[in-house]
Parts: structure tokens; sequence; C-alpha cells
């Protein structure tokens, strides 16, 4: 199911949560209520942690990560580096990368199987999201943008991509991820998808406002309506699915 | 794998990728670099035609006459023709941007709020550049009628209680899973009373912040009784707008008002724009020692009170009443600035010590009945540190009198009397 929600009037929620299978990232500051609709969605299913990143509330477009680990940039302090070894479960690596471009949920797009990256990282870079997140990665762009963790948004199911994506993108992408994509847009027309919200494979947090079709558009491209968290398995991935348009 | 093609680099224009609203502006700027007209600061006025319906307003150039060598980038001087149009669906994001510290941090339906501004076409204005595909929002002028957007009677209270009910009911049967359900509650909600929600929102900000109990007294009977005469005036921008833009804006608002008074199609519109006082909301620096014994210092030019807009000192000058309070966001300080409580910071321009407080002012503007042609316009503005020059003949305010004055209640500001200043 999709929830709507805001960070201190600021409907940009994807900037300031991350949300994976194993584990929900939840900025620190601003009210109480963000925190708890996080809580109240994902009780007792996966951990939700407060943090911070480089001591920013960005964190969202700080890091990257997936079920496997989590990748964070080199102004992250040691004592957030800490907090979050000890609050994510033993199975997620946590790892502190060194890279130019710091900004890695801007630059890296990722769910649990496949990344696409930005076409200038760093190939020690590539090497460790490929170990660490245990994906395959492929540097690509969405739409004309290099910051492909910002124009679009991954879960194993579905994806959500910028809306000026060509058609023969989606269907190169989709192709490459073996997923179904859609373009779309999130908080009423804005482009930068995954600034606007965050998903995983049984719910998402958008923006709240984010209009009823953009969210109807999310529900059925990411298999909200149906979805558990109990039901989630790791399926085979099904060989050259359609894009949807 | 795909084998990693190096893809030819594309010549990348220089987008910002950022997320905040100055920069955005400072991109829209930049973009408009190449406009060049010369226009004289007399043409102003004559090319300042006000019509009913359309929208042809003021267009400024923002020109360094004295540097003529060349007209490229002489220390980050840009030209930029602005226009002012009518505010549309499209401009939510824009007007969001400026608006979203109009409550300082306090979380409130500020959608809504953008919402009522946009559907109010007839009189408000929003600021942008003179090309009509290009989206920066540099500034918002409107007024909304408090009365308006308020659920009137007993009657209106206890159906807006039982429709969502009815509605949960009728739908929980139907096909309609439950994201539909709520969204049609929600959609008719939004004719019946999600107007009105931020404008209660509002109201009650108000009525917490205000810390002297006279006046609230006051503000009480402005918001329920007296609620169809005030008008919110809502003017927000981007720090660095040119002044004298400001003159034909808030001439162009209040023509608006009223024309709007006599073009409106029912009754009830043209009533309500029939404004007998204004409500501003506005920010202001003030001098941290301001309350407190002042030391003697060689340099007394210390001011107690900085006004972020250059009207808003005029406002002051010319309301029947105002207060200030704290803000709480954190804004960030120069240096220079260190020795005044920050009492707004724009959050265009951040540049503040995090240890100040901040006020905001909320003054009345006691004001003109609408049904008068005569023009209000802004009196000059003072210069403060920023060559914040307006010159004298584009600001006038028209000596009015009104006969209201004895008629109505006395305690309501009614007509302020306003001379011509030089």
């Amino acid at each position: 199911m999709a929830t709507r929600l805001q960070f201190e009037n600021n409907c940009e929620v994807g900037v300031f949560s991350k949300l994976t299978n194993a584990y929900c990232l939840v900025a620190i500051g601003g009210s109480e209520s963000f925190y708890s609709i996080f809580e109240t969605e994902l009780a007792d299913v996966i951990p939700v942690v407060k943090t911070s990143i480089g001591g920013t509330r960005i964190i969202g477009r700080l890091c990257a990560g997936n079920k496997n680990g989590l990748l964070l940039p080199h102004n992250t302090t040691d004592q957030e580096l800490q907090h979050l070894r000890n609050s994510l479960p033993d199975s997620v690596v946590v790892q502190r990368i060194e890279e130019r471009l710091s900004a890695l949920g801007n630059v890296i797009a990722c769910n649990d199987h496949v990344a696409l990256a930005h076409t200038d990282l760093d190939r020690e870079t590539e090497e460790l999201i490929a170990d660490v997140l245990g994906v395959e990665v492929f540097r690509q762009t969405i739409a004309g943008n290099i910051l492909v963790g910002s124009y679009c948004a991954l879960s194993n199911r579905g994806g959500l991509v910028h809306p000026h994506t060509s058609i023969e993108d989606l269907d190169e992408l989709s192709t490459l991820l073996q997923i179904p994509l859609v373009a779309g847009t999130v908080n009423r027309g804005s482009e930068v998808i995954a600034a606007g919200m965050t998903v995983n494979d049984w719910t998402a947090f958008c923006g709240s406002d984010t209009t009823a079709t953009e969210l109807s558009v999310i529900e059925s491209v990411f298999k909200l309506r149906e979805a558990q968290p109990s039901a989630i398995v790791d399926e085979m991935r099904k060989s050259l699915i359609d894009s949807y348009v | 794998m795909t084998p990693n093609v190096k893809r030819p680099r594309r010549k990348l224009v220089a987008r910002p990728v950022t997320f905040s609203p100055f920069a955005r502006s400072a991109a829209h700027l930049a973009s408009a670099y190449m406009i060049k007209r010369q226009m004289i600061e007399n043409k102003l006025h004559e090319s300042c035609q006000h019509t009913p319906n359309g929208k042809c307003c003021g267009q400024r150039n923002i020109d360094e006459t004295d540097s003529d060598s060349d007209e490229e980038s002489s220390e980050g001087v840009v030209q930029a023709d602005f226009a002012f149009f009518d505010p549309k669906p499209d401009d939510f994001h824009g007007v969001k941007t400026l608006v979203q510290t109009f409550l300082d941090n306090e979380e409130w339906n500020l959608s809504g709020f953008v919402d009522l501004i946009l559907e109010q076409t007839t009189v408000g204005t929003v600021v942008k550049l003179e090309d009509e595909d290009d989206d920066g929002l540099f500034s918002v002028v409107t007024a909304l009628n408090l009365g308006r957007y308020k659920a009137s009677d007993i009657y209106m209270q206890l159906a807006l209680e039982l429709v969502p009910l009815l509605i949960r009911r009728l739908f929980c049967r139907s096909y309609c899973d439950s994201l539909n359900r709520d969204d049609v509650v929600n959609s008719m909600g939004s004719w019946l009373w999600q107007d009105h929600k931020c404008m209660k929102e509002l109201e009650e900000y108000i009525l917490s912040v205000c810390h002297e109990s006279n006046l609230v007294e006051q503000l009480r009977l402005l918001f329920s009784k007296r609620a169809r005469d005030v008008g919110l005036l809502v003017s927000q921008r981007v720090v660095n707008l040119p002044p004298q833009l400001l003159p034909p804006l808030y001439d162009a608002l209040f023509d608006e008002v009223s024309w709007a008074v006599e073009d409106e199609p029912t009754e009830e519109l043209r009533n309500s724009f029939r404004f007998k006082t204004y409500l501003i909301v506005t920010k202001i620096y003030k001098h941290k020692k301001a309350n407190g014994k002042l030391e003697k210092k060689a340099d007394n030019e210390e001011e107690p009170v900085i006004y972020v807009k250059a009207e808003d000192e005029l406002f002051h000058e010319l309301s029947s009443w105002s207060f200030s309070f704290p803000l709480k966001i954190q804004h960030v300080t120069s240096s220079e600035a260190s020795i005044y409580l920050l009492i707004f910071n724009n959050i265009l321009c951040p540049r503040t010590l995090p240890s100040f407080s901040f006020f905001t002012l909320i003054f009345l503007f006691g004001t003109l009945r609408a049904n008068t042609k005569a023009p209000v316009t802004v009196p000059s503005a003072v210069s403060y540190n920023v060559n914040l020059l307006v010159s004298a003949e584009e600001l006038r305010i028209n000596g009015v009198g009104y006969g209201s004055r004895s008629r109505q209640n006395p305690h309501i500001p009614t007509a302020v009397a306003l001379s011509d200043r030089r």
C-alpha cells in the first residue's frame, strides 16, 4: 500500500528516508509523526532506524542500499557508521566508500538484483557495489540524465522512471533490469522520482502532494495492492518482461 | 553483462541539479541572460497597462547603466525582462516554494493554501520572466478574503461532519479499494471543507502566537465576525528581485481588487473584495538589544528593526496595530548581521548564525474601501544598506478620505488618512 506523508511541510520524502526490504532509514529532526508513520507501516517486519549521515538529514540521497548491504559516503562520521552497524540486521553489510561523487543515492539506483550507476563512477566503486550489494551493475542514463539514482525508483517488482524517458529507453532499461517500468511523475508533476518517493516490495511512501492518478500508477507498477510482507519470496527472475507504457 | 561502452560524453548544459529555490532562480536568471532590451525608466509607467481581463504589466530591465563597456557578463549583471501573470494551476510548485515559510515551520495544509491562491485568478499576480516557457517564479502577491473560506453556519458544520461518514459507508460496500474511497472523500471534501482547513490552521496559528491579550480579542473578532471584510495580503518574493518592480506590483494588486468589486460575476464575490482591513504576515529582523539597555556605541547607526521587504517598513508605519513573535526556524547569518537577532531569514538567502531567534511581524493595515477608484501605491521606500532606491515619482499614496470612519464600528481600523509622500 502506498502512503502519503510529508517531512516538515516538505513533500520530498525520498530525500529524508531510505526504504529497502530489510531495513528503513529515517532522518532525525522533523516531527515525530514522520517517524511514527514509518513505524506504523513497518513495525514488526523490518527495523526503522533514525540516523543522520555526515551530520545532514538528506540521508536518502547520500546512501544507497538494498537488503544485502548499505553503502555510505566518505563523509559519514564514525559514530554514525557504528550506530548503523549496530542497528541494522547482521545480514546487511554496512560499508563506507571513498568516492568523489558522494551523493550515492543520486548516482546509484538499485534493487536486490541489479543496479544502475552514474556513467562517471569509479571502477573500484562499481566493484564495491557489485560486492556489497550483490547486484549486477550497469552504467546507464535515464532520459539523458546521468543522475540515475534521482530519476528512477526501483523495487524488485517494478520501477518508475523520469516522465520524459522515450519508449526505446524504457524497453532497453526494462530488458536490463528485468522488471516492468513505467514513465511517470510524483508529487504533482515532479520529475525527480526518487526524491519524491521511496519504495520496497510491499509498500511505498510518497509526498503528500502526489495526486490520486500518480498514486494509482505507483501502486500498479510496483504491484503494491496485493503485496504482503510475508509473501516476499525471491522469485525466479522471469525472462523478458514487457515494459508497461 | 553488457560491454562497457564509453559513451560520447554529451555536452552538458550548465543545469544545476540542486533542490534549492535560490539556485533555481539564479539558474533561470542566467538562462535569460541573453535577452537584451534597453528600456528607460520613464517607459515603465507607459508600458504599464493594467487591463481588467488580460495582463501585460510592467516590464523591468535590470540595467546597470554605468557599466556601458561590454554587455556580456560584467560582474554578474544579468539582463532580464519580467512580466506579470495571472496565477495558473501550473504555478503550483513555484508558489509553494515561495510560501514555504509563511507560517514558520508549522506543519499545516500548505498545498491547500497554495491551491486557494491559484484558484483566485482575478486578484493576484505572479512574476515570471517574459519568456512564456519559463517556469521560474520570482514573486507572488495576492489578497485572500478570510470570510470566503469559512464554514459559516452550524448546519454547514454538521454537514461537514456527517458527509464523510455517509460517503465512507456508501463506498465501503462498493468495489473500490480503500485508496479510491479515501480519494473520493477527499475530493468531495476539497470543495466542502478542505479549502477551509488551511485557513483554519492559519488562524489558529496566528491566535496561538499572539501574546498580547488585547490583540488576541481583536484577532478573534477579525477571524470570526468580521472575517468577510478582512483580506490576507500574501506577498512573497525572491530576495534579489529588483525593487523597481514593486510599485507596479502593488498597483496591480490594488487595482485588481477594485476591478473585482465591479467585475466579478456574482454579488457575493463582488462583496468579498470589499476589504476593510488587510492582514499582513511578514518577517523582520529585530535588534538583540532592542528590548534591553542600549549601550552607547561610537557607531550609533544600528537600527532596531530591519525589514526584509522594503514596503514592510511603510506598511508598519501605516498599520493600525501590529505585534511580533519569535520564529523557530534556524537560519544561517553572516557575521555582519551578528548583532541582530534574526527575525526572519529568507530561505533563499541563507546566511545566519544558529544562535539567533526570530520574529514574525503581523500587522493590520487598516485600509481603504474597496469601492474606491483611487489606486493605492506603495510610498517610497527608504534605502537601507542595499540600495533599494525607488524614485519618489513612481510611488505615491493618494490622499484618500472615507466617510466610513464615523459610521463603522470605531474598533475596526478603518480608513487611514494617507498623504502624498515625497
